[in-house]
């Protein structure tokens, strides 16, 4: 726009061009404000997606195709050594399996010892994404079902290791899924050793979200577990998040500086699976007073947790007995929630087998103890 | 009424090839690499035809790149028209410098409209991408040629065809 009065007193035409762009910067920005607040213009957004889904369907034909000739040449013996792969997975998977059999019954059993209400069934639906880029400034992919497959915002999208985010816009025959990576997505999620509750926030990098709210002194360890919390009504609690990698307790500051690494495949992921938002829960242990629901203990652990959290560090005694009450929470939380969490910490947590069953069984008396003290 | 239609058929086609290829997939590695190709090909029609490719226009296919790619509305729209705006007021200069200097506009007018994104972003509060991303306007530069010659073969042949 240099010389603008220059060019624009010659040529009238240069002056009515001036003008012009002048209009359309200010539409643009108008329409990108109304945008950001979020007034209006998602919904004419809405109605405008229809018009360029067929583009995505251009794109998406060739790598399809490709795809699909790519798999037609692999050779066999690949192919055979893919199988016996993924038939020692499914074997291993099995034998999980069977353990969860066992923990859903003794859950089954503790609930109802809790007298807490039996956890609602989720259901899955599969989908794929679409190999689209989007806009590199936000971390969202596409899947391949929409409103006519009934996909509603909000709802959780997961893979087979983690949570990857949730639904945010739906179209006809694809939906756009933000990533739990995404700077503006924030996660409830706790640890399931402790039950201590944070909320993960997205970095704009897949391998990595940050917890900047975890006090300096939390009882936080490398490889712990990040399972959601529930909490939000947006995801469903216990499905395993991501692994804390980083854990930087600098002096003079009041929170420490957590960094967690995703188990979703964020960046190379294809098939997800969409959890079935959960139809409207029945009022929750969350809600009711303390004396009105014994199954409130759990809950309360689990702020326990929190607030020894925030505290400055206690001396050892008192330390052990929080632990303990916090373990109580994320053992009825983790059983509740997920049992294949149990493996999944196995896994997250370097050392965490040598301790994992001893913790438990004293989790386990504890919470009896617990239950007993509460009245 | 058909040379006119006759005329912008070619230039919906190029363009509509052009969104697709800027939102099919590439390997992470190279996907900073990807050429600005709307702008490019949005320069080319500018440069070469008069009339057809105005502001409204620029608009218009900045607001489907930005449903394609899912950003904010009007941001993609922003920096086309601005783009489409320099091109026409110093299209009797850049059409005939020499090829090495028009790239050196084109890449002057990329880099212009990455900073006009970037500035957006910050603005919206997103976070700032990463240094490769300054890489795509260079990649814009080097393919401007080669575009150049290819879009003026594409839109021979179409015209050509028209005549006869």
């Amino acid at each position: 726009m240099r010389g603008d009065a220059l060019v624009g007193a010659k040529f009238s035409g240069q002056a009515a061009l001036t003008a012009r762009l002048m209009m359309y910067v200010l539409m643009a920005i108008v329409l990108m404000a109304m945008d950001h607040r979020g007034k209006y213009v998602p919904r004419l957004r809405a109605q405008a997606d229809y018009l360029v889904e067929p583009v995505y369907h251009l794109v998406e034909w060739p790598v399809r195709a490709l795809r699909g000739t790519w798999s037609f040449f692999q050779n066999t013996q690949s192919l055979i050594r893919k199988n016996s792969e993924l038939a020692d997975q499914l074997l291993a998977q099995q034998s999980e399996l069977q353990r969860l059999v066992a923990l859903n019954e003794e859950n089954r059993r503790l609930r109802a010892l809790l007298d807490g209400s039996e956890k609602l069934d989720i259901e899955f639906q599969f989908a794929e994404l679409i190999d689209v880029d989007l806009d590199p400034f936000s971390h969202r992919v596409m899947i391949d079902r929409g409103k006519d497959r009934g996909v509603e915002v909000g709802q959780a999208v997961i893979d087979g290791n983690g949570v990857m985010g949730q639904v945010e816009e739906v179209n006809l025959h694809f939906s756009r899924v933000r990533l739990i990576s995404d700077p503006n997505h924030a996660l409830p999620v706790q640890i399931s050793r402790t039950g201590l509750r944070t909320v993960a926030f997205g970095l704009g990098n897949t391998a990595r979200l940050s917890l900047p709210s975890l006090p300096r002194e939390a009882d936080v360890r490398e490889g712990d577990l990040l399972v959601t919390s529930g909490l939000g009504d947006r995801f469903p609690g216990g499905y395993p998040v991501a692994v804390i990698e980083v854990i930087d307790r600098a002096e003079g500051r009041m929170f420490a500086e957590v960094l967690a690494r995703p188990l979703a495949a964020l960046d190379r992921g294809r098939e997800v699976l969409l959890l079935k938002s959960l139809p409207a829960p029945p009022p929750t242990e969350e809600l009711l007073p303390a004396e009105a629901q014994p199954g409130l203990i759990v809950e309360e652990g689990a702020d326990a947790a929190s607030t020894t959290g925030t505290d400055p560090p206690a001396d050892s005694s008192e330390a052990s007995t929080d632990v303990s009450l916090m373990e109580t929470a994320t053992e009825v939380n983790e059983i509740g929630d997920e049992a294949s969490l149990e493996t999944d910490q196995n896994i997250g947590s370097g050392d965490g087998d040598s301790e994992n069953p001893a913790t438990s069984d004293s989790a386990r008396v504890d919470e009896a103890n617990s239950t007993e003290q509460q009245p | 009424m058909t040379p006119q239609r006759d005329r912008i058929a070619p230039i919906v086609a190029s363009l509509l090839l052009a969104l697709v290829l800027s939102i099919i997939p590439l390997p992470e590695l190279v996907d900073p690499l990807r050429p600005y190709w709307v702008a490019l090909v949005l320069i080319f029609w500018c440069l070469e035809t008069q009339g057809i490719i105005t502001l409204g226009a620029a608009f218009l296919l900045g607001l489907v790149m930005d449903l394609l790619t899912g950003s904010l509305l009007g941001m993609h729209a922003l920096g086309l028209v601005i783009m489409t705006y320099l091109v026409t007021r110093f299209r009797p200069r850049l059409r005939f410098f020499p090829p090495w200097q028009q790239a050196l506009s084109v890449l002057a007018l990329l880099v212009n409209d990455r900073i006009i994104v970037v500035w957006i972003v910050t603005l919206r509060g997103d976070s700032l991408p990463a240094a490769s991303y300054w890489l795509a306007p260079f990649v814009g530069m080097l393919v401007w040629p080669w575009l150049f010659l290819l879009l003026d073969r594409y839109r021979g042949t179409s015209r050509h065809r028209v005549h006869s």
